[in-house]
């Protein structure tokens, strides 16, 4: 089973990929790939690479975009807009990975569990999981983000308590059609133990569409990161975020369009980035299949 | 068909049920307490002992659970702390302007939808350019496709205005549009069919795309069926080909994304609403997160929680009616 065969999980996946693909070729696609490792080496090194300290106000108060000294110009109280970028690019494409390892770990063992067990065991947590997909993900991750306090770890904690289910069915359908291989039947009839047989026999096997399943959904969780920080369930000032910088500078729009623009800019093409390379990550590993 | 009615309707309580649960857990573990907002800081402890018991919250939780079952069938969703008025009140003055919003931007994104399978599917030229648009549109932030939509429609050509729903008198059902038809009124309904466009059409791009991808899909899988290649080559014209043969099998997963879609354009909407200063349930929503308004947060997401649910039966019900299979 493929993502793109099941209707529920279609509904996720299917932004940039779940269609056809791009059709690009193979050196477009590591090119693509190369961009994500990229995104992730700027976000490692986002300290050292802005220019100012993002918080402390250092220029002259809303510089245009190529400033002498403020390449993206500066914001209402002369605060650097690139490094309040680069350090918020860092928080974001983190918790995006974050919140995608999170639903990979707790969906993965959800799904191995159910998928391994078969049976009782298999159909109840799998109604469990249904139950859970049915729910409305976006406002329950509101809700408890606000309840628990407005801040990023809340939110994360929200994002990730209605994120495994897209990834407990995936793992569970995957480890169902492995459990049925012949390789397995004979690892079996060795006398194989459990432990051996999940570890040796089946998981190596569900690796690779788990991490196309992931790759394809960074993009999904940046823009829902971006959108709850914007509604204010993020960082509180004056830590740089990309989400909320644009809802604190909303009103600067038609005098300084760029100190709400240039952070919305940078989620867009964290998103864009994220979803083609996601999609590329699909392509790739469905060739050397 | 009335089994399947009756068991949907039981899953769809069956997740109401969990949503309150929910709800109810978060109120009970969220850091806020409500009988020191309602008193203030300064109250005796024999004052905060009296409210407590009067709001019920000595109860073991239960009871308490049921309680706030009970209230809630009876449209008690408490006291806002931001607000002091009944929360039920404050919803029905911002939800009618939400409504018509996410309405609006629900039809433009079917339009727009529809367009985009065309597009894919019959090879139209000219629409090879909107899907791209609407491909890169769906990628960005919905917050950056207003901002961008503000100062290019209001700002630089003076077409839209960029806030409000464009109501300087009171409304009687809040949903302008409506009213303004009703009376006959169409210097008002101008005015607000200009206020809905830029939000409207924010709100709808990534559903918009969604969908359509999902009824390019599965129009390219009925094109190639073998059932059109004979229609076509009995003779048929296309268009009763694509009317007799193709929409009614093609339309099923393209209605359950449309619904799955519109319940996400109630939680998209709280963005939509912010940027725009559309006096809906979203800007409600956003005005009580930083105060930590619980019973606000509560009732809003449980009233679009309830639509999201309500919706997608109802979605289930209409696949089941165009694709009789499915009614197994």
């Amino acid at each position: 089973m493929t993502i793109t065969d099941d209707p529920i999980l279609r509904r996720r996946f299917g932004r940039f990929g779940g269609g056809s693909g791009t059709g690009a070729s193979t050196s477009v696609n590591y090119a693509l790939v190369g961009l994500l490792v990229l995104v992730t080496l700027l976000a490692v090194f986002a300290r050292v690479l802005s220019p100012d300290d993002p918080i402390q106000p250092i220029g002259d108060l809303n510089a245009p975009p190529g400033s002498p000294d403020h390449l993206l110009g500066t914001d209402a109280i002369g605060r650097d807009l690139l490094s309040r970028t680069l350090w918020g690019i860092q928080t974001s494409w983190f918790a995006a990975l974050a919140v995608v390892a999170s639903g990979l770990f707790i969906g993965g063992l959800i799904g191995v569990v159910a998928g391994v067990s078969g049976g009782l065991i298999d159909s109840l947590l799998m109604r469990f999981t249904d139950l859970f997909l049915a729910l409305p993900g976006t406002l329950v991750a509101i809700a408890i983000a606000a309840s628990l306090g407005a801040n990023l770890t809340n939110t994360l904690i929200g994002i990730s308590v209605v994120w495994w289910p897209y990834y407990a069915r995936i793992v569970r359908g995957e480890v169902r059609s492995l459990a049925a291989r012949p390789h397995v039947e004979a690892a079996k009839l060795a006398g194989v133990g459990w432990f051996r047989l999940v570890f040796r026999h089946i998981l190596p096997g569900v690796v690779p569409t788990a991490i196309v399943a992931a790759s394809l959904d960074i993009g999904n969780v940046v823009l829902l990161l971006a959108g709850l920080s914007f509604i204010g369930l993020g960082q509180a000032e004056p830590a740089p975020e990309l989400g909320a910088d644009t809802a604190r500078a909303l009103d600067q729009l038609l005098a300084q369009w760029w100190v709400p623009v240039v952070p919305g800019i940078a989620v867009l093409l964290l998103s864009l980035i994220a979803n083609l390379g996601g999609d590329a990550i699909r392509t790739l590993l469905a060739g050397r299949r | 068909m009335t089994r399947f009615l009756l068991r949907r309707l039981g899953a769809a309580i069956v997740l109401l049920l969990l949503l309150t649960l929910i709800i109810f857990v978060l109120q009970t573990i969220s850091p806020g307490d409500p009988v020191r907002a309602y008193l203030g800081v300064n109250a005796s402890p024999a004052d905060i002992a009296a409210k407590r018991h009067e709001l019920g919250l000595d109860a073991s939780l239960p009871v308490r659970y049921l309680k706030f079952l009970l209230n809630l069938l009876h449209g008690d969703l408490g006291i806002s702390f931001r607000t002091h008025r009944p929360v039920t009140t404050d919803l029905s003055d911002f939800l009618p302007a939400t409504a018509e919003l996410v309405a609006v931007a629900f039809l433009i994104a079917v339009v727009l939808a529809v367009l985009f399978a065309l597009s894919g599917a019959l090879r139209w030229r000219l629409t090879g350019v909107l899907r791209g648009l609407l491909l890169l549109a769906a990628t960005a932030p919905p917050f950056l496709l207003a901002l961008g939509g503000i100062v290019l429609f209001y700002a630089q050509l003076g077409w839209l205005p960029a806030s409000g729903q464009g109501a300087d008198t009171t409304s009687p059902t809040g949903i302008l549009l409506l009213d303004s038809l009703l009376h006959g009124d169409l210097v008002q309904f101008g005015a607000a069919a200009q206020h809905l466009v830029l939000p409207a059409v924010v709100l709808a791009i990534a559903p918009a795309v969604a969908i359509g991808r999902v009824l390019r899909s599965s129009l390219d899988t009925t094109l190639t069926a073998d059932h059109i290649r004979t229609a076509r080559a009995k003779g048929l014209p296309e268009l009763a080909v694509l009317r007799k043969h193709v929409a009614r099998n093609a339309v099923g997963p393209g209605l359950s994304m449309g619904g799955l879609q519109l319940g996400f354009m109630f939680a998209g909407t709280v963005v939509v609403e912010q940027v725009f200063s559309w006096p809906g349930i979203g800007n409600y929503l956003a005005a009580s997160i930083p105060v930590a308004d619980f019973p606000a947060i509560a009732a809003v997401t449980l009233v679009l929680g309830a639509f999201y649910i309500g919706v997608n039966a109802v979605v289930d019900v209409l696949q089941a009616l165009a694709d009789p299979r499915l009614n197994a």
